[in-house]
């Protein structure tokens, strides 16, 4: 029994950093119908950036910041040079155009730190908090708060203020988002900007989690953002959320009671699988084109 | 009388279908006019291609003497015209009261939303009930009632109607036209698209019929009313 718990908890951690990879990846697709591929690796571009800083300072605080400059630059630059032009074309052009700058992405950083994982700094204490025979480590609960809290900013602003609430009626019914008045270029540009930013926080985080940073983390992070995000379908941006959560603690259950070598193709079966059951997604997906 | 919208040769084209073929068409301040046609015939193409949604091939428009066409649905809103689109198009997630606070996103003046909100909820006292509900959970009736409310809170000088009365109960349809000549009575000029025309016929001071994207005949409803073209098209021979 413990050991289930202790899976759970474990699983947790890992899928709230899926979740605010996936999140980023369903707000440009529900907001812009875009599938946005180079969203991964600037969750990476991320980690390097707060990897730099913390190599130069050793502050935890400036090496987040870091993650979410660098990353929210790269996604300002996305959006106008590739996001934008190519606004409501076919959502294929959008994502091989994304795609190919995640590709040079992923590529130049290669050229930059060498294919091979290189370590990240410690920011973060060793030890963790026991309950009974539980046990998350220090630098688990902060990747954890950390994600958490960047979840609970994205609901609250999109639930709760006015130009979240506009998001929502963009992703709904972009054109008479427009009709009243919403800027629906200005709401994608915020959309994607803070998406990418808020993923090299979390990039950061889980660089400080895993202790490792590769040129090659966002090809993991993308396929499975992708697939929760088919999953939860489009009409609730938190389903996918949930979805990652699931994926996070399936992945360590399977891990934990069978192999590790069966963790993808475990997790992976179980989301075909209610794919076929449900191909609009669990939690269900807009139609309407207006 | 001031022409407040009028529309000069206007052109649409889907690719190289043409949807809209030479329209013209004028709105005095404060009248209400109709346009009739059947399915296809090119009506919702206009009213998009006069909120900016739709690009014209050709033609102009002018909003009070101020050429329109090629301005942003944005800009176009700023200017009051408004929209209740077909099949009223709420925001089904959000709130009664989301879709009203943001049929006012363009009102720069945060109080005046407010009021516009209020004054709304005050004359439709079930949206207050409602105004915490989904919008999707409503009623086809109620949902008219919103798209209505949503569309008036920028105080629009023009209001252009999308078949408001589709797909309602008879009870719902005669409340939805009574509410449209409120609506004008309080000065707000409407141009109507409907394919009810003997209801339309009612409530318009002038009409047009649109066959295949091009007038057929026009004039005072009451003329329209005893047409014979229109009677054959739409009213199955007599009233």
């Amino acid at each position: 029994m413990e050991m289930f718990l202790q899976l759970i908890l474990n699983g947790a951690v890992v899928g709230s950093t899926y979740a605010v990879v996936a999140l980023g990846f369903t707000l440009a697709f529900t907001v812009l119908r875009v599938i946005n591929f180079a969203h991964p690796e600037i969750f990476m571009i991320g980690m390097f950036g707060g990897l730099a800083v913390a190599s130069y300072t050793d502050s935890l605080w400036l090496a987040l910041l870091g993650g979410a400059l660098v990353a929210g630059i790269a996604g300002i630059i996305l959006e106008r040079l590739i996001i934008r032009p190519l606004y409501n074309r076919d959502v294929l052009m959008t994502l091989i155009a994304t795609l190919g700058v995640g590709i040079v992405l992923q590529n130049g950083m290669a050229v930059v730190v060498g294919p091979d994982a290189v370590s990240f700094p410690a920011l973060l204490p060793r030890g963790g908090v026991e309950v009974g025979l539980l046990s998350l480590s220090y630098k688990q609960l902060f990747n954890f708060a950390v994600c958490i809290s960047i979840l609970g900013v994205i609901s609250g602003y999109v639930r709760l203020t006015l130009w979240g609430k506009a998001t929502q009626a963009v992703a709904e019914r972009p054109g008479v988002a427009a009709v009243f008045g919403i800027n629906v270029a200005r709401i994608s540009q915020v959309t994607i900007v803070a998406a990418s930013a808020l993923g090299g926080i979390a990039a950061v985080s889980v660089g400080t989690l895993y202790g490792t940073a590769s040129a090659y983390v966002g090809v993991l992070y993308g396929l499975k953002s992708f697939v929760c995000m088919l999953v939860a379908g489009n009409r609730y941006f938190e389903g996918v959320i949930v979805v990652a959560f699931g994926l996070g603690i399936l992945e360590a259950l399977v891990t934990g009671y069978l192999s590790s070598g069966l963790r993808d193709a475990v997790a992976f079966s179980v989301l075909i699988g209610v794919l076929l059951l449900r191909p609009q997604g669990l939690f269900g997906s807009y139609t309407a084109k207006v | 009388m001031t022409a407040v919208l009028s529309i000069r040769d206007l052109q649409v084209s889907y690719g190289a279908v043409p949807a809209v073929r030479g329209v013209d068409l004028e709105l005095h301040k404060g009248e209400l006019r109709v346009i009739l046609g059947a399915n296809g015939a090119g009506k919702t193409t206009i009213l998009k291609a006069l909120l900016g949604l739709q690009k014209a091939t050709s033609g102009s428009v002018q909003f009070d003497g101020r050429p329109i066409l090629g301005m942003t649905p944005q800009q176009i809103n700023k200017l009051g015209i408004s929209w209740v689109p077909e099949g009223r198009q709420l925001w089904s997630n959000l709130s009664v009261y989301d879709n009203l606070l943001l049929g006012g996103f363009g009102v720069a003046d945060k109080a005046v939303r407010r009021r516009e909100i209020e004054r709304m909820l005050e004359r439709f006292p079930l949206l207050r009930q409602r105004s915490r509900q989904l919008a999707g959970s409503l009623s086809g009736g109620e949902q008219s009632l919103v798209a209505v409310a949503r569309a008036l809170i920028s105080q629009p000088r023009v209001l252009l109607m999308d078949e408001p009365s589709l797909g309602l109960a008879p009870l719902m349809v005669k409340q939805i036209f009574d509410l449209v000549q409120e609506v004008n009575a309080a000065g707000v000029s409407i141009l109507l698209v409907e394919q009810n025309a003997r209801q339309a016929l009612q409530v318009a001071d002038w009409g047009y019929l649109l066959e295949n994207g091009a007038i057929v005949t026009q004039g005072s409803a009451a003329d329209l009313s005893q047409s014979s073209t229109v009677q054959d098209v739409f009213l199955g021979g007599s009233i």
